[in-house]
């Protein structure tokens, strides 16, 4: 909407709606940060203050200790470790194939073409927590159960889908004259791809890289499912067993919660652009 | 650009990594679970045919039932309330009201932190000891309703599902994308006609993102309220006494039993569910189609 639409001051039924509308905008804010603010700070009080203390009070020191406390019995930084070796590699893998895949589907005109379309459309739109069984299975039957590969692989392979689309959306937008005239120059399939294609493809790859990083480091129920042994859990399987280790240490407990959602954050106020994108396109237009 | 002979060849090589695992991670799993769930088999022994016995089991068991009646709340909670009130958010931030970009951001959060993360920070929220409900509720005198909130039969159910209402954020930005693509005129000429910023919603955003972005809202979510699973995995466990369990989480504890046939037959009832749900959300909003379309239409003859 332009901003110079002309708006009347406000007065009877509109200031009601104007009123009401800010009572929604800052209940929803409130509802989603003061969880989270609460949890932040019951995680820097002492275990006695949080117990004795009303929920609403600052602790009279900050405890970051407790941080600590929480990296060294949790074993947290090997779980962030696990996350990253295998949210980076699954990454690096995914955008490598899918910038193939989307480079043949956007370029190209072949048979079977529409058909793929129709098949990576679908693996958007599939439950993959139906799938466990399978994947249970063939992670199994490759001999990747309990591995950093049996991890990589299946990260790669369910984001190839959404990661081909995303990719693809950027090549279709670049102009065929470019690509014609390498071709008239003497440039092959590869020297195309390579030369011209992939470095105007960034923002779409990084788009797709964002958002599977992201999925990777956000993923539990699969990685619950192929991996048991603890060096190689990652963060969101660690939280798992929070819970039991700090049974009575609380605040422990809050600042290990804390641990696993900053990156998030972070990642978050870093990549904002390219994750909005990168969630909303595929639902626009899938 | 038209397919050189000799680009075929590359092509397909460029192809194959993807197309790989495409069949052994999409394709195949969807025809085995729907083979195996025709089977009776503990993962060891070779499968044996049971005919529709492990559906038969299915039907039987309260507990599957149950989870049946929980994951179709929860996709008519997700589909019919949370994605309103998502409409609602995207209707007003899409009219940038002051710090509609930092509200955008903080409604988004949610969506970047981990299902198991944010189901931890609420089951912490909800301890009957330490809980921050119960000590909200207490310090505005309502200490009397302090319970431990999923341990009790009845609140155990609606709390796994309310919390995550409120968290609009996706779907509010896939709207809010939508309703930035409306053409102005429309609003200048409703503002001139004197229509209030209400009926201006009423009459033109709704409809006009009713067939698009209001419809994908709504089957998302609602597949996704068919998907849930850390959720209650982490809360409950399904419990107490099976009540807040999801077929996902039913298919995990078969699973865990080695229970093959039976796993897989509630993930091809998962599938059906998903399928009938998108369908009959596609027929509720046709019936709509032509209006939006009309006014679509009556647009671009006017810009």
């Amino acid at each position: 909407m332009s901003e110079t639409r002309v708006r009347a001051p406000l007065h009877g039924k509109d200031l009601v709606l104007a009123v009401l509308r800010w009572i929604l905008i800052i209940f929803f804010a409130v509802y989603t940060l003061f969880p989270l603010i609460w949890l932040f700070i019951a995680s820097l009080k002492t275990n006695y203050e949080f117990l004795a203390d009303s929920p609403f009070s600052l602790p009279a020191v900050p405890q970051w200790q407790n941080y600590v406390n929480a990296l060294k019995v949790a074993g947290l930084g090997r779980m962030l470790l696990n996350s990253v070796i295998v949210g980076v590699a699954a990454t690096v893998f995914n955008v490598i194939v899918a910038s193939m895949s989307g480079y043949c589907m956007s370029r190209f005109r072949f048979n079977g073409r529409e058909q793929l379309f129709t098949l990576f459309t679908a693996g958007i739109l599939v439950p993959l927590n139906a799938l466990m069984v399978p994947y249970f299975v063939i992670i199994n039957k490759l001999g990747l159960y309990n591995t950093y590969g049996g991890m990589i692989l299946l990260y790669c392979a369910i984001g190839i889908p959404m990661s081909t689309f995303l990719i693809r959306g950027l090549m279709d937008s670049i102009p065929m004259e470019l690509e014609e005239a390498a071709y008239i120059d003497g440039c092959g399939f590869f020297g195309r791809f390579f030369h011209i294609i992939l470095p105007l493809s960034r923002t779409g790859i990084v788009t797709a890289a964002t958002f599977e990083f992201l999925t990777c480091w956000n993923e539990f129920v699969f990685a619950n499912l192929i991996v048991s042994s603890e060096k190689l859990r990652t963060i969101q399987v660690g939280i798992r067993y929070f819970t039991n280790q700090f049974s009575t240490d609380y605040v422990s407990m809050y600042a290990a919660i804390m641990i696993s959602i900053i990156p998030s954050i972070i990642g978050y106020v870093l990549f904002q652009e390219q994750i909005i994108s990168g969630m909303t396109s595929g639902a626009v237009k899938g | 650009m038209k397919l050189e002979r000799s680009d075929r060849a590359p092509l397909w090589a460029f192809m194959t990594p993807a197309l790989v695992l495409m069949l052994v991670f999409f394709v195949l799993p969807v025809i085995y679970v729907i083979v195996i769930s025709f089977m009776k088999w503990n993962g060891i022994n070779t499968p044996a045919f049971v005919n529709l016995r492990n559906f038969m089991l299915l039907f039987r068991d309260k507990a599957f039932k149950r989870s049946v009646i929980n994951n179709v709340i929860w996709a008519l909670v997700a589909g019919f309330i949370q994605v309103p009130l998502a409409m609602i958010m995207a209707i007003i931030l899409s009219r940038k009201p002051k710090g509609w970009k930092f509200f955008r951001t903080v409604y988004f959060f949610p969506q970047v932190i981990s299902g198991i993360a944010l189901a931890t920070l609420w089951r912490a929220i909800y301890r009957a000891d330490t809980g921050l409900l119960n000590a909200l509720l207490n310090s505005v005198g309502l200490g009397h309703l302090a319970k431990d909130w999923l341990g009790t039969l009845s609140t155990a159910f609606p709390s796994v599902l309310i919390y995550w209402i409120f968290y609009v954020g996706y779907y509010m930005v896939i709207m809010m994308a939508d309703i930035t693509t409306i053409d102005d005129s429309y609003y200048e000429a409703a503002t001139i006609d004197g229509a209030t910023d209400f009926q201006q919603a009423i009459y033109i955003t709704i409809p006009l993102i009713r067939k698009t972005s209001l419809l994908t809202c709504v089957t998302l979510a609602s597949v996704m309220g068919l998907r849930q699973f850390e959720q209650v995995y982490m809360l409950t466990n399904g419990g107490p006494a099976n009540s807040t369990s999801t077929i996902v989480l039913y298919m995990y504890k078969k699973l865990q039993d080695a229970n093959y046939g039976m796993a897989s037959a509630s993930a091809v009832i998962l599938i059906i569910i998903g399928v009938v749900f998108i369908v009959c959300i596609r027929k509720i909003f046709e019936g709509r189609n032509e209006e939006a379309a009309a006014l679509k239409k009556a647009g671009r003859a006017a810009g």
